[in-house]
This record gives C-alpha cells, sequence and structure tokens, in this order.
C-alpha cells in the first residue's frame, strides 16, 4: 500500500509541484479555448495569447515562491 | 526521413534523451547506495522487477493512444506537459537564482544509504528485501517519468519509437558512466539539464496544446525552436532578477 501510495503520490507531483502554478495553466489552457470555440477568435491569436500566458504565469510563479521563501 | 520529420524528431529524441538522463542519474544513485550496502543482487532484481512492471504498462496503454483522436490527444498531452514542463522550469530557474539548493546526487547517495541502514535496524527485517524494494520503488517512480516524457514528446506525430530510443540511449549513458566510476554521478550538471528539459517539455506544451486547439503555427515545426529560444529567455532573465540581492522582489 506504501508503494501504491508513493505511485500515486509521485504521478501527482508530476504535474503538481505548485497548485497555483497548475491551476493558472488549466484556468489560461481553458480560456483560450473558450475564446476560439465561442468567441470566433483566430486560432494563431489563441496560441499567441497562450504562449505570452504561460512566460507570464512562470515569471508570478517564480517571482511568489522567492518571495515566500525570503520573507 | 526527410529534413522536416528530422526538424520534429531531433527536439523529440533531444527532449527525450536529456529528462531521461536527470531520472536515470537520480535512479542510479539510489540503485548504488542499494549495491554498495547489500551487494548487487537485490539491486539488480529490484531494479528488472521495476523494469517488468514498467514494461507491462508501456505494452498495456501503449496500444489504446491509437484509439485515441489526434487532436484530443494533442490537446491532452499538451496540457499535461505544460503542468510538468513549466513545473520543472519553475524549480530550476529558483535552483539557479539560489532561492532553493542545487539537488546534490552526493548527499542524496548517503542519506538513502542511511535511510536502509535504519529501516533494516527498526523494522527487524532482511536487509535484501528492503535493499532489493528501495531498488525497485527508486527505478519504478523515476522510470514512470521517463515513460511519461516518452508518450508527452513522441506520441503527438508518431514518433513513440526515436523517443523511445533517445531514453534508451540515456540509460546506456549513466549505466557505462555508472559502471567505470562506480560512484554517484554528483558532477552531472543537474540544474543545467533540467532548465533545458523545463524548456523543451514547456515548449512542447504549448506546441501541441496549440494544435490540439486548431493552432496552425507559421512555420509549422520550426516554430519550436523560437517556442524553446523565448523559454530560455525568459527562464534566465527571471533567474537573473530574482538572483540580485539588492533588488526587491516585486511586490
Amino acid at each position: 500500500m506504501t508503494l501504491l501510495r508513493d505511485v500515486v503520490s509521485e504521478l501527482f507531483g508530476m504535474f503538481v509541484t505548485d497548485a497555483r502554478l497548475s491551476v493558472a495553466i488549466l484556468v489560461l489552457v481553458a480560456a483560450v479555448a473558450g475564446l476560439i470555440a465561442k468567441f470566433d477568435l483566430d486560432p494563431l491569436v489563441g496560441g499567441a495569447i497562450l504562449f505570452l500566458g504561460c512566460h507570464l504565469i512562470l515569471i508570478e510563479a517564480a517571482v511568489r515562491e522567492a518571495r515566500r521563501r525570503r520573507s | 526521413m526527410d529534413a522536416v520529420s528530422w526538424s520534429v524528431a531531433a527536439p523529440a529524441v533531444g527532449a527525450a534523451f536529456v529528462a531521461s538522463l536527470v531520472e536515470v542519474v537520480e535512479a542510479f544513485t539510489i540503485v548504488l547506495a542499494v549495491a554498495t550496502l547489500r551487494g548487487w543482487r537485490p539491486a539488480v532484481t529490484g531494479t528488472f522487477a521495476a523494469l517488468g512492471v514498467l514494461g507491462v504498462l508501456i505494452v498495456s496503454l501503449g496500444p489504446l493512444l491509437d484509439r485515441v483522436p489526434l487532436h484530443v490527444l494533442q490537446l491532452a498531452i499538451g496540457v499535461l506537459l505544460l503542468l510538468f514542463g513549466m513545473g520543472w522550469l519553475r524549480k530550476a530557474v529558483l535552483r539557479s537564482a539560489g532561492v532553493i539548493p542545487l539537488h546534490d546526487e552526493d548527499a542524496a547517495f548517503a542519506a538513502e544509504t542511511e535511510a536502509l541502514a535504519e529501516q533494516a535496524k527498526r523494522k527487524h527485517t532482511s536487509l535484501d528485501w528492503i535493499a532489493g524494494l528501495a531498488s525497485f520503488k527508486a527505478v519504478l517512480l523515476e522510470g514512470l517519468e521517463v515513460v511519461f516524457i516518452v508518450i508527452a514528446v513522441g506520441a503527438g506525430r508518431g514518433l513513440l519509437w526515436p523517443a523511445a530510443f533517445g531514453a534508451l540511449a540515456a540509460c546506456v549513458v549513466v549505466l557505462a558512466i555508472g559502471v567505470v566510476v562506480h560512484r554517484p554521478l554528483a558532477r552531472v550538471p543537474e540544474n543545467t539539464l533540467k532548465f533545458g528539459v523545463g524548456v523543451m517539455l514547456s515548449a512542447f506544451g504549448v506546441f501541441w496544446t496549440g494544435e490540439g486547439l486548431g493552432v496552425d503555427w507559421p512555420g509549422q515545426d520550426l516554430v519550436l525552436l523560437i517556442f524553446v529560444v523565448l523559454f530560455v529567455a525568459t527562464g534566465v532573465a527571471t533567474a537573473a532578477l530574482l538572483r540580485r540581492p539588492s533588488v526587491e522582489v516585486p511586490q
């Protein structure tokens, strides 16, 4: 059972190292998908939003963690 | 293979190789700790048992991938790659900035050896059994990540075999070096590799997620190179910003 728990925890940890980072990525992807599907946004513009959004999320996650550890 | 398909295969093989290198080094450290403490028999038995479980997983789950529509597969894998890759990249940026300590294979080796001895004392169990189990668990857990990476970078364009070749090459390289030096591979620039892997997986993640959402990327697969360069730039710039002690982290 310990092994199974470790496997599940490893799998979870692979995708969720920082819960806010993971949620932000999922929200970004859902928002871009919604804009393309519901508002006929040019998919290429959607792709650009996705790409830029990922950079902003990365910067925010790193800065937030650094601030937390240094405070 | 023509020039365009090489442009897709090379990043897939490279990403699988480098990412697997990091995981295999971590697994090797524990297997070596087991072997040092109890000899190669439990270490090798645990390793092969884990490889067997991973093999069964691949053989049973692999064919299911063919049944998933391509766009759904690309979107699912793209999102998982983003979650996985950006997590790695964030950690690599923080390590590079000195916010969190670098991973130390020598320390991991010492800790694992000590933990194994402690566990055997506490549980009054055969040390061979505990050693074999530790080896099994290390290879299984790190191997799961390798399997995911191979599927993630390979499945979107039918590049599972080239990606698997990249992962296998990483195993061979680590084993060959490990057999020669016979100590933890502490001099592998693990954080630099993790930074690179985080960049590559994030770039693949944006690419596949976009394809899954119907984005027709200009330049097709070559856009991956631009993604990689820009992710590196963002990662390096963020690490530099966080490294400056005189600068207050923006509130």
